[in-house]
């Protein structure tokens, strides 16, 4: 294989760049997407020609990863689409502070303090009540596009 | 009444009882309390002899409603508790609804005496071999009076009425289950055939015959019509009737000959489409509906009052219209042994006689339209249309045209052939929006043509006029589609898209015009290459401001009938050149003048021109090309190096006589003109456009897919065509490309998927086993390598969820799951080596992108393809290591997930998130299906090696992972419960030895599932859990007699906190059964499996067995029910000499009871 193919731009420093380039044919349902630039979650894609004769459009319907709102956007199939880096990383519960706030154990031990609890009522009283039964509690943070949440939560077990 | 049963009320009970039903009734109306109200009804349903009570409803009540459910309660009552019944009860319930409904033939609200009369007529069919002959007669022979007029009309009307109820609840598709076995059902049909139904047939004449003087004497009154329309329509639901005696009462094969000289055919078993059906009455009706002359009555009955009517313009969607032109259309679907072996003069007589009934309806072919937009119902002429469908399904193509030779100086194809020309007009004309008569009337034409087109050999013979007419018709379609398509080529291509409903759709009308064209194909050929020269020729004198898009569309149109006309669609079948075309074209002597061979090269070197850029960007759009791929994909198969062209012999449907002139010489051109030679500089063409569409043309899915799925497909398809392919400098350059550069890295990756399957499957041509394994190495390496080192890099962590890493990552392994799928025994070896070289990267991957779900679909579905290909081929160190890499997987799944929850503000996310989860589990239960089969298929050489991997060890790891993650919630997805309970089913099937080794834990997961699955609405799955159960039970008693621990102490998990389990879980299962069988709605189509769960279960478990029954006896408090359950319980187990072994015939004996057993105790309990 030679060597300029295949590598991707993206360096190990991502801070640099939020988003990526892709066709918009490529983008497939449940995919990523920058429309107005929030970023979303692809749930429908579907394909429609301008006249029989013109070129392709992809209809993206796609749901806001943080604030759910839907939006809506029509591109020719052969354009790029903004996709935007969606990281997902696992942290250890330490504290929840009264203010609303969770402190957060990162890999190399330092501490995570800036994230609020979530809005959700069910989540956020699955983790206030697990955290208040001792559980050990893992949660799942989603990062895009310079904004962050918490997303899933996990149980791994009573301290032992 | 004598003889009602029960104990009669008081007044003042019966009394209250109507107010209440009353008031129920009308507050269900009204919506108000629905859920008080229909307890109250149900109450009523179901108390015990309510027939006193609903009597008095039914004489008193002033409220329909009320009467209705009345009638509904003594039916279900009746059914219930008829063992219960004496036979002057049971005849006395019978009398009671008929008189009811006789009395009260006037009056209102006709449904309540509808339904009257439909308990009346499940009554006697329940009774049906209960009453003795005499008892039937009689009370049938006071319908027949009703029927014959004697007390008036009205009666009359419900006289029909009740018999129509009797014939539908005869007739299997229509009748109440009643909880009786299907034996039950097919005797009271056959009984009615052929004790009753022709003579209710002239009964319902009869009464028919009498109003039809006086309506054509004009002096009938309303009721008078309306009981000859009643009658009409009853003798047409007769003729419906699924006749079984006739089919087998003659042998064919010794009229065989007259057969192909009259030109009737015997062959035929149903009209497709259109939800009719032939009717075949068999000898016993002959005097009924031929010899008297039946059907000349009704013709010239319906003609009369056609004449008369003819003014009035909805007069033809007027009942008696209806309901006569019907039994016309039933008439007309008259066959088999019906008609004297006469060489088919009767069965000719009598289709010329209707024929010349029916031509009024359709003729003069362009009247008719014009008629129907002036306002007039179609419906006349759609019925027209039926009868000359039946027509053509019961002649050979030379008699259909004949018919109506003796009526018209022309054959009847011709007469088609102008309807069909006036309607496809109609239809294309874009100005009639509302008419949907010409969709519908088109539709029938088109099967009629179908029907007379689609025949082989000398069945479909054409007459010199037929094919003028064919050829007239092709170039009126092709006209009139043309003109619209350049009408349409402006509108946005969306679904209202009028032409194409549908695909499939639009592909049926296409390959009937198709079967038209290749009619006269020596014209259609010509015509179709003129028409595309011209408009290609139009296309080369461009100038710069001309918009082609017209003529693009109109290419595109002419693309897809030159598609069907040349080749048939075959899937999946070896397609062969279409029979008309090879029979055709007997004058041609030089390849190149060939009609066919010029058509072809006019559309490839039309194809050709897209390769050149310039062309390309003006006038080969998107959709052009989708054409031009999809009309080269069906030509590949037809004509690229057909497979017999080395022989010179086409072997065709075996008519022998033909074949002789097999060396005429335009069948040879058909089959060389693409041979060898030619073939290679066609097939470099058609890889060189297919390379072209997947790089210059970024984004159009739908056109790459095209290339992916169909085009390419074909090229690999056969493997001597592969092998020509193979050595093309284009093909190479695609599988260049495809490995090395990043250009088809753009392409969506399921595209890239089926890609590498194409790719990958082209190397099994090599004839060296080394060489195709080089081959895939080639080509897969460096997805391996590229793979490899993505997972090995240090900044690893940090990269890989960006975007773009993770867009390369899913496309590597799409092509990596496509090659997978490619996996042949030519290539097995080298696929492994692909799939081995990935294994610990995409473990690695697994857990780095554990919070991705779509890379973490990939890499599963990866693993379930790849396990799918491989297994069969693997020894036994191989083995192991692919079952191991499966578990890894299994488990790294599992800890990431287990106890998982994720949540989202939007609940369609939150949704999708639920049916991803869904997805993975499927594929995970797919993987440990696809390794189950390993035991079942083996083709490795050593498989008797000490050390293998005991599969069913694996599974059973596999399940411990897996089960946690399925929930109850989970089952609810019937694909996956479906794929779940037939995993548990085979295993507990296959290796129940293996359960006792599980842990508490899983077993009891295993066994709530179970539970589960019995809840379940659909009988497959209800179907598997009772297998499962069986196995079960039986390994249990198998172990128990021959002294073993057996289940041991699984079988004792009695530590459910919610109580579930108190007992040992065989004896939960045989409680849980009995109560199935008896208490629920148990489907019957169950009781076989449920017969082999129930006899392990109660030889498992004697005492608890027989402790049940008492329970469920002690329950009941009235003492016949008691008395009958018990028998029935007792017959259950005592009958057939049932003995206490698990043997096959032992299971059978136990089926039989048990089916007993069901019947007797159905409906009893139910209610209890």
């Amino acid at each position: 294989m030679s060597d300029e193919e295949h590598h991707f731009e993206s360096k190990a420093d991502a801070g640099a760049s939020k988003t990526y380039p892709q066709q918009a044919g490529a983008i497939r349902k449940n995919g990523y997407i920058v429309i107005k630039g929030r970023p979303c979650k692809v749930v429908e894609v579907s394909i429609s020609k301008t006249g029989k004769h013109g070129h392709a459009k992809c209809h993206f319907v796609a749901i806001d990863i943080f604030n759910a709102k839907k939006l809506e956007d029509i591109v020719p199939s052969s354009h790029n689409c903004d996709v935007p880096h969606v990281n997902r990383t696992d942290y250890q519960l330490i504290d929840i502070s009264e203010d609303g706030f969770v402190s957060l154990l990162t890999d190399n031990g330092n501490t995570k303090d800036d994230l609020r609890l979530p809005t959700d009522e069910s989540l956020l009283t699955q983790i206030k009540d697990g955290f208040a039964e001792g559980k050990d509690l893992v949660v799942t943070v989603m990062s895009a596009m310079g904004e962050e949440q918490i997303c899933a939560l996990k149980d791994i077990g009573p301290k032992s | 009444m004598q003889g009602f049963p029960g104990a009669m009320p008081d007044a003042g009970q019966l009394q209250s009882t109507l107010i209440a039903i009353e008031r129920a009734c009308s507050s269900i109306q009204m919506h108000m309390n629905p859920a008080e109200a229909e307890k109250i009804i149900i109450s009523l349903r179901q108390s015990t002899m309510p027939y006193h009570t609903c009597r008095f409803i039914l004489e008193n009540s002033k409220m329909p409603n009320a009467r209705f459910q009345a009638a509904g309660a003594i039916g279900d009552a009746a059914i219930r508790e008829w063992g219960m019944l004496t036979d002057e009860d049971k005849k006395g319930l019978i009398l009671f609804c008929l008189h009811y409904t006789m009395e009260h033939a006037s009056a209102a609200n006709a449904y309540v005496q509808l339904k009257v009369s439909a308990v009346a007529a499940q009554l006697v069919k329940r009774g049906w071999f209960d009453f003795v002959e005499a008892e039937k007669i009689n009370i049938l022979l006071e319908v027949k009076q009703a029927i014959l007029g004697i007390h008036g009309s009205d009666v009359q009307f419900a006289g029909i009425n009740f018999l129509e109820s009797l014939v539908s609840e005869f007739s299997p598709g229509t009748s109440t289950a009643m909880g009786l076995p299907k034996d039950f059902h097919d005797q009271c049909h056959l009984s009615m055939e052929l004790n009753y139904l022709k003579e209710f047939y002239c009964w319902a004449q009869s009464a028919a015959a009498n109003a039809v003087d006086r309506i054509v004497g004009g002096y009938a009154s309303a009721s008078e019509e309306k009981v000859c329309s009643k009658a009409l329509h009853f003798m047409f639901q007769i003729l419906n009737w699924n006749f079984q005696k006739s089919s087998s009462a003659l042998d064919y094969s010794n009229n065989k000959s007259n057969l192909a000289s009259s030109g009737i055919r015997h062959d035929v078993v149903q009209l497709r489409k259109f939800e009719r059906s032939l009717v075949e009455p068999g000898p016993l009706w002959h005097d009924a509906l031929l010899s008297s002359g039946h059907t000349l009555w009704l013709l010239n009955f319906y003609a009369t009052l056609r004449q008369k009517n003819s003014s009035d313009v909805l007069w033809f969607d007027f009942p008696l219209a209806v309901s006569a032109r019907q039994l016309i259309l039933q008439l007309c679907s008259l066959t088999g042994t019906i008609f004297p072996s006469d060489n088919g003069e009767m069965h000719i007589k009598h289709l010329i006689q209707i024929l010349s009934a029916i031509i009024d309806w359709v003729e003069p072919p362009n009247i008719v339209p014009g008629t129907l937009r002036s306002g007039r119902s179609e419906s006349e002429m759609v019925d027209g249309f039926h009868a000359l469908l039946s027509m053509a399904t019961l002649t050979s193509t030379m008699l259909f045209d004949n018919l109506l030779r003796s009526l018209r100086p022309f054959g009847t194809i011709h007469l088609l052939s102008a309807l069909t020309c006036e309607v496809v007009q109609a239809h294309a004309s874009k100005n009639d929006d509302e008419q949907t008569w010409t969709s519908e009337g088109l539709d029938i034409l088109l099967e009629i043509w179908t029907v007379l087109l689609g025949r082989t050999g000398n069945e479909k013979k054409l007459s010199a006029e037929s094919i003028a007419s064919a050829s007239n018709l092709f170039n009126t379609v092709v006209e009139s589609h043309l003109k619209a398509a350049a009408e349409s080529a402006f509108e946005d291509d969306s679904d209202a898209d009028y032409f194409h409903v549908s695909v499939s759709k639009r592909d049926e009308t296409l390959y009937a015009y198709a079967l038209i064209a290749r009619a006269s194909i020596e014209t259609t050929a010509t015509f179709l290459t003129k028409l595309f020269t011209e408009r290609f020729a139009l296309l080369s004198q461009h100038n710069e401001r001309w918009d082609p898009t017209q003529t693009l569309e109109e290419l595109y149109w002419l693309l897809l009938i030159t598609g069907h006309v040349l080749t048939d669609p075959g899937e999946g079948e070896t397609v062969l050149v279409p029979e008309a075309i090879q029979d055709g074209f007997a004058g041609v002597s030089d390849e190149l003048q060939h009609p066919v061979v010029v058509l072809s090269w006019s559309i490839i070197n039309f194809a050709r021109q897209s390769l050149d850029p310039e062309m390309r960007k003006m006038y080969f759009s998107p959709r052009l090309m989708e054409a031009i791929i999809w009309f080269l994909a069906r030509w590949v198969d037809t004509y690229l190096m057909p497979i017999d062209a080395t022989k010179g012999h086409l072997g065709t449907s075996g008519h022998d006589e033909e074949q002789q002139q097999d060396s005429q010489p335009s069948k040879r051109f058909l089959l060389s003109f693409a041979g060898q030679n030619q073939g290679q500089i066609i097939l470099d063409i058609i890889v060189r456009i297919s390379t072209s569409t997947l790089t210059s043309y970024p984004g159009e899915n739908e056109l790459q897919a095209f290339t992916c799925r169909k085009l390419l497909v074909a090229l690999v398809r056969r493997r001597h065509v592969c092998l020509h392919l193979v050595a093309l400098e284009s093909w190479r350059d695609l599988a260049r490309a495809f490995a090395n550069e990043r250009s088809l890295f753009s392409m969506n990756s399921r595209l890239q998927r089926s890609l590498a399957e194409t790719l990958v499957s082209a190397a099994s041509s090599y004839k060296d086993l080394e060489i195709s394994n080089q081959y895939v190495r080639d080509l897969m390496g460096p997805m391996t390598a590229h793979l490899v080192d993505i997972s090995n890099r240090n900044d690893l962590k940090a990269v890989a969820q960006h975007a773009d890493a993770m867009y390369m990552v899913s496309c590597l392994l799409e092509r990596l799951r496509g090659a997978s799928r490619a996996t042949q025994p030519r290539t097995q070896k080298s696929i492994f080596e692909m799939g081995y070289a990935v294994m610990s990267a995409l473990l690695t991957l697994l857990e780095l992108y554990k919070n991705q779900s779509t890379v973490v679909y990939l890499i599963l579905k990866f693993a379930v393809d790849f396990v799918e290909g491989e297994l069969a081929f693997l020894n036994a160190k191989e083995t192991s290591i692919l079952v191991n890499f499966c578990l890894r997987l299994l488990q790294i799944y599992s800890s990431n997930n287990i106890g998982k929850i994720s949540l989202s503000l939007s609940t369609s996310l939150q949704s999708e998130a639920q049916a991803e989860k869904y997805k993975d589990l499927r594929a995970l239960l797919q993987l440990l299906t696809n390794i189950c089969s390993k035991d079942l298929v083996d083709f490795s050489s050593d498989s008797n090696e000490v050390g293998s991997t005991d599969i069913a060890e694996v599974i059973y790891v596999g399940l411990h992972i897996v089960t946690p993650l399925i929930s109850l919630e989970l089952l609810k997805y019937p694909k996956l419960s479906c794929d779940y309970f037939a995993l548990v089913s085979h295993l507990l099937e296959v290796y129940p030895e293996k359960v006792a080794q599980l842990n508490k834990e899983s077993f009891a997961h295993i066994i709530r599932t179970l539970d589960f699955g019995f809840q379940h609405q659909d009988a497959d799955i209800v179907d598997k859990c009772l297998r499962a159960v069986n196995a079960l039970a039986s390994y249990q008693y198998k172990e128990k007699t021959a002294g073993k621990e057996g289940l041991g102490a699984n079988a004792m998990s009695s530590e459910e906190s919610n109580g579930e389990f108190q007992e040992s879980i065989l004896r939960y299962f045989l409680r849980l059964l009995l109560q199935l069988l008896l208490f629920h709605d148990f489907r019957m189509e169950l009781a076989g499996s449920a017969a082999d769960a129930l006899l392990p279960l109660l030889l498992c478990e004697q005492d608890m067995y027989q402790r049940l029954v008492q329970e469920f006896l002690d329950k009941q408090s009235n003492p016949a029910i008691k008395t009958r359950l018990a028998s029935a319980f007792s017959a259950l187990t005592s009958t057939n000499q049932l003995s206490s072994s698990l043997d096959r015939p032992n299971r059978f004996k136990f089926r039989k009871n048990l089916q007993i057993f069901l019947t007797e105790t159905s409906g009893i309990t139910s209610i209890i």
